[in-house]
């Protein structure tokens, strides 16, 4: 195949050869070039087949904006799906492939589908596919995702890592064309810290484009001066190949960046981020991103070799790339005549111009064929362009004869940054596009994105617009202006709409990504979807991957013109972020893996590790669920054997997960008693104390035992799960409901190590690592108080109270201690056959003295419920809850309130969740008389049992209920009893 | 929902580093009040158009209770003050 | 009473590990204090730093404000249990202590390349135009809360719950291993 790269190219660096593959065949390129540029180069028209009718497809633009050649770019977990492959850098190695199209793109079996064409239009989906339903799943929607489509994701894991990050400064510049580049130099010749974002691999935008030379020197001469100055001032930050994606809100702007993509596997640093995810806090704005040439609709306007005119002027000046060797240009204003020039200079035939306007007010010196009042109503050829049709002003037909045709139907300005927040835009006659809003606050918009024409006024307006920003700041600017040139372009061009060409022959496509013609929204507005939202979702239109950033207000022209209104009054859809997509890989960061989200590990993590602790997750923390020894496999005989040691002997339990308040000052008694459902006032110093906070509904929050350490000085514990939400609802009770009181709240959850040593022969244990009494008498049940330990080596805190019904101990080390502290009382407790025991056992453990937590304590609950209706106070006047927990509701005798209960034969099992029913009753919810919150295999019982949530329970203890798995659909005759399966009498713990 | 929240302690923060608790209900009835006064308290919100009083808990910095002013509009938050001078008045 | 060994355990998984590259460095800090100090609604920062000039001259360290009323004192001296209670004692009239120093650790971040380290993690702004030597910030680095607190030129040292201390050191790594 003849290569199209002719001289020049200013991105281009000829001594460095790039090889690359394209659907497997060898091809090669330079350093500087995109795939779209390598490609053409090499003569390839046809890259790709269109998503619905599988029509072959070529390279439109040379952008952001390209709806048609996305290809699959790398391979395994490096793959890149629908990668336009304007945007994609050539690198040495790379593969890319078309997609949607089997078994090639030049010979596919899908393009069959252009065939039914007549079929497949507007609403085709809805219409078709309606019945029968059970048809959709299994034969419709297989089909049509096989057929119609995009690229494939990978299955492998991307190997590459992403990261986010935060950046900040007074102005941020979003792109760098010249009036970005001058918004840049003016801001950061005033000392003002600047970010210029681009998303382009150089700097420069229309600028990289530029054949003539501006103020008497080369263009490329110019940028060179101006990036040069940029990177020199330390106060300028130049993020290339940075899309700035979304304005948010507060001045919040985001922007990946693609640090690495444009690499070679082997030289990608795999430390360093592949993309990176930049979030700007941007004191002002200056928004400088353009404008986007509009195709124009008419009749194989699809064809590969037909091209937007300024996307043949970028492959010409910019990469050396020869669109065509005999090209036409069909253009409905005057900056696209810059084309034919750059064309005809550097030798290439253009061999007409078809100008709809009757009379176009245009200087044009070259030698082409100027065809005025005419339009192109068709193309043919069968991968690529070979003629196009022209019907003149007269009716009159012509067949021309070409192998590229450049298209402009006029400008529309990129205002989707300044839409993000809101705004919406607005309709200029003079311009015949969309403007941005007026109201941008914090934003100034200027350049081609304002209407400017022409690099000298857009280069003049950006240093305008800079010093507009900077003065919101209080800096004074002095507007940057361009060595040499004395007078503006003062261009004006006299653009005609056209929406769409009304002598069309063949399909004329306005939205190429999602093939949608024009005859799809005549037909959408017939059927009653004229408003511009509901065309957008009838037809498709505008709801590629490209956002429709070639086809929206083509789409609204033509809804306009059909309406006999102005596009103005037909309106934008919504402008909504992402402005181009963003990589998963960019949008998840850092955050995947170990590092999906933060561990917490209890400081006794390494001890619990050495002695062989099953981890398990609960919220961030690993906490240890039991320990397996002697060769047990079985988690329940670990748990059976730990729950055994701690009833008949002692073990040791790691607690330091629980949240754990330092609560302090004059009033921190009178504020435990409002947060506590129970009395706390008189609560002495030494003394611990179980406590009920409630909701303000009157429902149980969470329970947990407060200490007295010293004059206005408490200890709050917390369960695990409550942690943070407990500190949080203490805080807002501190600042927000009583500020009156003296309270101080500190977390101290992470200062203690923390074990508790249960069992009968724990204060043996105990007694030889703390120095004081540990008698009945002299610590008796629920005290409280520092220890001196390790014949005064170290100070703990120690507290007598017990989740497990026996005779216990909590202390509390200084976290850095905590491992030794845990080794020293396995030390110690070793003649006395101490074991650690995990939080399995725990449960089995509090289940059979019938203790409740967050599975009974489920928002659903009151005290009384509980079975402590006792404990709240009839006395205090006021308290968290109080009122609420009196409402009629809340104290039903017929309430669900706890009980134990267990099978009528010991070998029966039942299952948390199974649901109580009278015997004789139909199996039914209907019947429900409650149901199991928890339930376990008691080793020191023989068989299992469970706490329950049944109606008027405690009244009912011995009663035969029948406990229904709805699930399993079994059901077992059990009997409700004492929730206090051991040791009712509490005989153990005060032991 | 804004994208940062100016801390009357911290300054301008993400709003990653806050909780939001919902609309700034009616202050805390006495205990003797009458029940219609409290279910309006604990469930009853206004969920306006417009300007809109919320709790935000700066959880991930200085962990006091902010409440803001904020349009549920136009999402501009006119307002930031520690909560606690909702009840006392002055500054906190 | 037999010999039990007693050690203070570094909750950083390699405690020796630091930073080989000329541009970072992370370094856990071992010794010292870290106080919670809590005021009432009346206390400012300058009658804190009086009393503890008056009570404990000889600690020095730092005073950080974390919150209004709330402040970590944060010094580089061991301070003995004895110590620690007549300290308490004599601020108890307007300041309550809490001891910190095992449940929010140290580790210093510095090197040219500590700013752009930290902000994959933290908005607040540490440019040194913005952020003077001896600001403190509490925020959080990614998803885990800390204490950023500038010390010398391009150095920070940060705070964080020992639980946490684990996954922000590793997390750190990462965020520094292109500067390696």
């Amino acid at each position: 195949m003849t290569s199209f790269r002719i001289d020049g190219g200013t991105l281009i660096d000829r001594n460095d050869v790039r090889r690359f593959s394209f659907n497997g065949e060898a091809l090669s390129g330079f350093g500087g070039d995109t795939v779209a540029s390598a490609l053409l180069a090499n003569g390839r028209q046809l890259v790709g087949r269109s998503f619905k009718y599988h029509r072959p497809r070529g390279i439109l633009t040379a952008g952001a904006a390209e709806p048609n050649a996305l290809l699959t770019i790398g391979r395994d977990g490096r793959r890149d799906p629908n990668t336009r492959a304007t945007m994609a850098e050539l690198f040495d190695g790379l593969e890319a492939r078309s997609q949607n199209c089997w078994p090639n793109v030049k010979f596919d079996i899908g393009a069959a589908n252009g065939l039914l064409g007549p079929l497949l239009g507007a609403g085709f989906y809805y219409k078709t596919f309606m019945w029968p339903a059970a048809f959709w799943e299994k034969f419709y929607e297989p089909l049509i995702r096989k057929a119609a489509g995009l690229g494939r994701a990978s299955y492998d894991p991307d190997p590459g890592y992403y990261e986010k990050c935060w950046a900040h400064c007074d102005l941020l510049v979003i792109g760098a064309g010249p009036a970005g580049l001058a918004a840049a130099l003016t801001a950061g010749r005033a000392g003002a810290r600047v970010i210029i974002a681009d998303e382009g691999a150089q700097l420069g935008g229309g600028l990289l484009a530029e054949g003539s030379p501006i103020g008497g020197k080369p263009a490329d001469a110019v940028l060179a001066d101006i990036v040069g100055e940029l990177h020199a001032l330390p106060n300028v930050e130049i993020k290339k190949r940075t899309t700035v994606f979304a304005a948010y809100d507060d001045q919040v702007f985001a922007a990946v960046e693609r640090v690495q993509k444009h690499l070679p596997e082997g030289e990608i640093n795999p430390h360093r981020a592949m993309e990176r995810l930049w979030r700007i806090v941007a004191r002002q704005v200056v928004l400088a991103t353009g404008a986007e040439e509009r195709p124009i609709v008419f009749g194989g306007n699809d064809r590969p070799g037909v091209m937007m005119a300024g996307a043949m002027r970028t492959y010409l000046n910019a990469y050396g790339v020869a669109p065509g060797k005999r090209v036409a240009l069909f253009a409905n204003n005057n900056q696209a005549y810059q084309t034919a020039m750059d064309l005809e200079a550097r030798g290439i035939d253009v061999a007409a111009i078809i100008d709809p306007r009757t009379c176009p007010n245009i200087r044009y010196e070259g030698k082409a064929r100027m065809i005025a009042g005419a339009m192109v109503r068709d193309t043919a050829g069968r991968k690529a362009i070979k003629s196009i049709t022209v019907r003149h002003d007269d009716g009159r037909d012509e067949v021309i004869a070409v192998d590229a045709l450049g298209v402009s139907g006029g400008y529309s300005p990129i205002v989707h940054l300044a839409c993000h927040r809101g705004g919406k835009p607005v309709w200029s006659d003079e311009h015949v596009g969309f403007m941005p809003p007026e109201n941008t606050d914090g934003m100034t918009p200027c350049g081609a994105v304002a209407g400017k024409i022409g690099i000298v006024d857009c280069f003049a307006a950006g240093g305008a617009a800079a010093v507009k920003a900077l003065a919101e700041l209080g800096v004074m600017g002095e507007a940057a202006t361009l060595p040499g040139v004395t007078q503006g372009d003062a261009t004006v061009d006299h653009v005609q709409p056209v929406w769409s060409v009304s002598s069309t022959k063949g399909k004329a496509f306005v939205d190429f990504q999602n093939d949608v013609a024009v005859s799809d929204i005549t037909l959408a507005m017939r059927e009653g979807y004229d408003h511009v939202e509901l065309a957008k979702r009838y037809t498709t239109n505008g709801m590629a991957t490209d956002q429709g950033k070639t086809s929206n207000v083509n789409a609204i022209g033509i809804l306009a013109e059909n309406k006999g209104a102005s596009p103005g009054e037909i309106g934008t859809t919504t402008f909504r972020p992402f402005y181009t997509p963003v990589s998963f890989g960019a949008l998840v960061g850092a955050s995947k893996g170990m590092e999906f989200q933060p561990v917490r590990k209890s400081p006794l993590h390494g001890w619990a590790e050495r002695n062989g602790a099953k981890f398990v997750e609960t919220g961030l923390w690993y906490r240890s669920s039991w320990f397996p020894k002697n060769g047990e496999t079985f988690w329940r005989d670990s748990v059976d054997r730990e729950v055994n040691t701690v009833r008949t002997k002692v073990g040791i339990c790691d607690v330091s997960t629980l949240g754990k308040v330092e609560i302090f000052g004059a009033d921190a008694a009178e504020f435990l008693n409002r947060v506590y459902c129970n009395a706390f006032l008189k609560l002495p110093i030494g003394k611990a104390r179980y406590g009920i906070m409630l909701r303000e509904d009157g429902f149980v929050y969470d329970d947990g035992t407060t200490s007295c350490l010293g004059e206005n000085h408490y200890f709050m514990t917390t369960t695990t799960a409550l942690a943070a939400g407990v500190l949080t609802h203490l805080e807002f009770c501190a600042q927000v409901l009583w500020p009156e009181l003296d309270v101080r709240l500190a977390s101290a959850t992470d200062q203690w190590a923390q074990m508790a040593i249960a069992g009968p022969k724990s204060r043996d244990v105990l007694s030889k690592i703390i120095d004081e009494d540990l008698s009945n008498e002299a610590f008796p049940f629920l005290a409280a108080r520092e220890v001196s330990m390790f014949g005064g080596r170290l100070k703990g805190r120690l507290f007598r109270i017990s989740f497990s019904g026996e005779l216990a101990y909590e202390i509390a080390v200084p976290a850095g201690y905590g491992d030794s502290v845990a080794d020293a009382i396995m030390t110690a407790g070793e003649e006395f056959g101490i074991a650690p025991y995990g939080t399995e056992a725990l449960g089995v453990m509090r289940i059979e003295k019938g203790h409740v937590t967050h599975a009974e304590i489920n928002g659903t609950v009151t005290p009384a419920d509980l079975g402590m209706g006792k404990m709240v106070s009839a006395k205090k006047d006021d308290f968290i809850g109080r009122v609420m927990n009196l409402r009629e509701g809340l104290v039903d005798p017929n309430r669900p309130s706890l009980v134990g209960i267990k099978p009528k034969s010991a070998s029966d099992k039942f299952a948390t969740g199974s649901h109580i029913l009278n015997p004789g009753d139909a199996v039914s919810l209907a019947n429900d008389q409650g149901y199991v919150t928890s339930m376990c295999h008691s080793p020191t019982l023989g068989h299992a049992i469970g706490l329950a949530l049944v109606k008027n329970g405690p009244s009912r203890h011995g009663e035969e209920v029948v406990i229904w798995n709805g699930l399993a659909g079994t059901t077992v005759t059990g009997i409700l009893c004492d929730p206090a399966f051991v040791d009712p009498e509490n005989e153990k713990l005060h032991a | 929902m804004s994208s940062l929240v100016k801390c009357p302690h911290c300054g301008l923060r993400p709003k990653e580093e806050f909780t939001v608790r919902g609309e700034v209900a009616t202050p805390r009835p006495d205990a003797g009040a009458e029940e219609a006064v409290w279910f309006d308290h604990v469930y009853l919100r206004d969920n306006p158009r417009g300007e809109h009083r919320e709790y935000w808990h700066h959880s991930g910095g200085c962990r006091r209770w902010l409440v803001l002013t904020r349009n549920t509009l136009t999402h501009e938050t006119s307002e930031v003050v520690d909560a606690s001078t909702l009840k006392t008045g002055g500054a906190a | 009473m037999r010999d039990y060994p007693l050690n203070n355990r570094c909750a950083f998984p390699h405690p020796d590990a630091s930073g080989a590259g000329a541009s970072i460095n992370l370094v856990p800090v071992k010794d010292g204090f870290v106080f919670h100090v809590l005021g009432d609604a009346k206390t400012d920062e300058e009658a804190l730093k009086q009393a503890i000039a008056k009570i404990a001259p000889e600690l020095g360290g730092d005073v950080r404000k974390a919150s209004p009323g709330q402040w970590f004192w944060v010094g580089s001296v061991d301070v003995s249990d004895g110590r620690l209670a007549e300290i308490q004692a004599a601020l108890s009239g307007q300041f309550a202590l809490v001891d910190q120093t095992h449940g929010r650790l140290r580790i210093v971040l510095s090197g040219t390349s500590s700013r752009t380290v930290l902000a994959k993690g933290t908005m607040v702004d540490l440019s040194a135009d913005q952020y003077a030597i001896g600001q403190s910030a509490m925020t959080q680095i990614g998803h885990i809360g800390a204490m950023i607190t500038r010390i010398e030129d391009d150095s920070f040292e940060l705070i964080v719950l020992r639980s946490f201390a684990g996954s922000l050191w590793d997390e750190l790594q990462h965020m520094a291993a292109e500067f390696h």
